[in-house]
């Protein structure tokens, strides 16, 4: 019979206690777990995707929103850029592939992605191998060959329960208004100009599950006949989406819509019936692929210096958005998780010192049979392990939980599914200190052990 | 077997425990017996090296125990002492078999691959064997001693000490576990150590020691 089993026999003795103390460790280790896993995933999904693409060019203006635009389809454009842009771009040196980008429209809250068809068959190189393989694959159909063709994400055919053969009818903006609404406010569903669902895309695990994707000409072709190429104000109207107040909605559109317009007109100076003329010219962004990602800064460098528009980096975007802003909030959420963890060492300490004043005699007869002093030490060193370990197991799971609830959050939301029960090296560092943190708590009472008065505690009735 | 010669040890203030002199030898039978409080549980504690001396001698089975660090004490008592106490004898988590198997996991005097077979044999003995896997709240008091008798000799050890075994339990019981005590240390051939108040179970011994006057109060100056 081992100290481990000794130890666990009198964890097992005291279930409740052992079951409390482990729980009140597992809370601070699910929450570390969570945040870790969270950090960690989401960076890669993130990070995934943005190395896909080596170079983003759209609008002057916010580089956060062009990137969460274009390349995750999560913002409304910053702007729209010239199509001679984008066909001066695709021309470019060093340039292995540019794709243009033009969203607007959306269906049932999906954003309608006006491209090439080749932008389905975009690969994805793998700089160890320096492979390329293809991000996209079909499960049904096949790609859009011409305008009002559509093809599907795997999250938006699963959640319309939209089939090939199936026609769609995308609405101006990001949010999905009743018929009777829309002719109120103006009549910007496109229900004349239905597209016609030619494919459905395999889960890729990205933002291209939860997007829709159509021959660039089939947005300008609608946008000709709506009136101009749209703003998109679909973040700010998805805010409401959830609500069941149409009135309310009603009100916040044709705000939108009125200042859409008028941004339109102040920015270009010209009519509305100018602009549409002008709608088939511009796209919201350009993603470019270039020969080699070691040529990033200086064709960013380039496109900057020739052309009226702004090109990011985006890796380099969503890096600096997880170092200045999310970094923070990981430290605040880990600080917590720590602090619950500090405080699980000191119930630890607590519950383990009681039992060993309770159990004074039952270690003096431990002695009088021949144990050292140094194997009660063990012993008890043992139990706090023990504790420590199982509540780091059970906040891990815990943790997980939480992460896989999470996740299918992140699935709907952004299109990208995150692993839930992973070990990432934070996470089994961040286990070494809690184990170490735990066992630290167990010398006080394990000490109070070793020094007993082995005499005087077997006199104790 | 067991000598203590001049042996002291401060108790408290103006509180000392002395024996001049005391020898048990091997495979003798002893009560160490006088009123509560006389000092018999001390002697017995110096005797298992449970507490040292501040001055004299204690030799047991040829070494002498005082001179011993505390960790080769301990290995010295698993290995060479068995004990009786009078109440609460059994660690509560573990079965009557585990607890006879635990007094072998701190010696090195059984292999482990016996642990189990002697542990069975000893409940045998005792009577027991129904109950190894029985815990000690759900047995008499008359079963845990026996139980602890059977621990007691688990790691065929040379001496054998018993402090008040039977105080807890009621004539009969204390009777049939007297007279389990002294068959298996009569078998065992070990070296017996009875601590008493009993006159009349002392009596039961071929030997007694008056432990009445070891517990000296140091005149104040």
């Amino acid at each position: 019979m081992s100290l481990w089993r000794i130890a666990w026999t009198y964890l097992w003795h005291r279930k409740l206690t052992t079951v409390l103390t482990m729980l009140s460790v597992a809370l601070g280790v699910a929450l570390i777990t969570a945040v870790l896993t969270l950090r960690d995933e989401t960076r890669k999904r993130f990070e995934e995707e943005g190395q896909t693409f080596d170079i983003v060019v759209g609008a002057k203006g916010s580089a956060l929103q062009l990137v969460l635009c274009a390349v995750y389809f999560m913002d409304r454009p910053p702007g729209n850029i010239a199509l001679d842009v984008y066909e001066a771009i695709r021309e470019e040196e060093f340039v292995h592939a540019a794709f243009p980008i033009g969203i607007g429209d959306s269906f049932q809250g999906f954003p309608i992605v006006g491209t090439t068809s080749e932008y389905l068959e975009h690969t994805r190189l793998d700089v160890r191998t320096e492979e390329r393989a293809r991000v996209l694959a079909f499960a049904e159909g096949r790609n859009f060959e011409a305008p009002m063709e559509i093809v599907l994400g795997a999250h938006v055919a699963r959640t319309t329960g939209v089939i090939l053969g199936d026609q769609v009818v995308g609405t101006h903006g990001f949010i999905e208004l009743s018929e009777r609404v829309l002719e109120q406010v103006g009549g910007h569903s496109h229900a004349d100009t239905p597209y016609m669902v030619v494919g459905i895309l395999q889960p890729s695990n990205s933002p291209n599950d939860r997007a829709l994707f159509t021959d660039i000409h089939s947005v300008w072709e609608i946008h000709g006949e709506a009136g101009h190429f749209p703003e998109w104000h679909g973040a700010e109207e998805d805010d409401h989406a959830d609500h069941d107040h149409v009135d309310e909605c009603e009100h916040e559109y044709e705000y939108e819509l009125e200042r859409e317009h008028e941004h339109a007109h102040e920015q270009s100076g010209t009519s509305p019936q100018e602009q549409q003329t002008h709608a088939a010219d511009q796209v919201t962004a350009v993603l470019v692929q270039l020969d080699s990602p070691g040529d990033r800064f200086y064709f960013k460098d380039l496109v900057n210096r020739k052309y009226n528009a702004a090109a990011d980096i985006p890796i380099q975007v969503i890096e600096r958005l997880y170092d200045q802003l999310l970094s923070t909030a990981k430290t605040v959420l880990l600080a917590v998780g720590y602090l619950v963890v500090v405080v699980s060492a000191l119930s630890i300490l607590i519950g383990l010192y009681l039992s060993i004043l309770q159990r004074r005699r039952d270690l003096a007869i431990m002695r009088a049979l021949g144990a050292s002093a140094y194997e009660i030490f063990g012993a008890i060193l043992i139990e706090a392990f023990w504790v420590t370990l199982l509540g780091i197991g059970l906040g891990w799971l815990l943790g997980g939980a939480t992460t896989y609830g999470l996740s299918a959050f992140m699935s709907a939301r952004f299109g990208m599914t995150i692993g839930a029960f992973t070990l990432g090296r934070d996470a089994l560092n961040a286990y070494g200190v809690i184990l170490f943190v735990g066992m630290l708590a167990g010398v006080l009472p394990a000490w109070q052990a070793y020094r007993a008065d082995v005499a005087r505690d077997l006199a104790r009735a | 077997m067991i000598t203590l010669e001049q042996c002291q040890r401060r108790l408290g203030p103006g509180v000392v425990f002395h024996c001049e002199h005391f020898h048990a030898p091997a495979g003798a039978h002893v009560a160490l017996w006088g009123p509560s409080g006389c000092g018999k549980s001390t002697m017995l504690n110096l005797i298992s090296g449970l507490l040292t001396p501040d001055a004299g001698r204690v030799v047991v089975d040829g070494v002498e125990t005082h001179k011993l660090g505390d960790a080769a004490m301990d290995h010295f008592r698993g290995e060479r002492f068995g004990f009786v106490f009078q109440t609460f004898n059994l660690l509560a988590p573990f079965t009557a078999l585990q607890n006879i198997m635990l007094a072998m996991r701190f010696s090195d005097t059984v292999p482990s691959s016996e642990w189990r077979s002697r542990a069975r044999e000893l409940l045998e003995r005792v009577g027991l064997e129904h109950r190894r896997h029985s815990r000690p709240a759900t047995m008499s008091v008359g079963e845990q001693q026996r139980v602890a008798i059977a621990r007691a000799l688990a790691n065929r050890p040379k001496i054998v000490v018993a402090d008040e075994p039977t105080g807890s339990l009621d004539p009969k019981n204390a009777q049939a576990v007297m007279e389990l005590l002294l068959e298996v240390c009569d078998e065992a051939h070990v070296t017996f150590l009875l601590v008493t108040h009993e006159r009349g179970l002392a009596h039961r011994l071929p030997n007694q020691f008056d432990c009445s006057v070891l517990i000296r109060e140091e005149a104040r100056s």
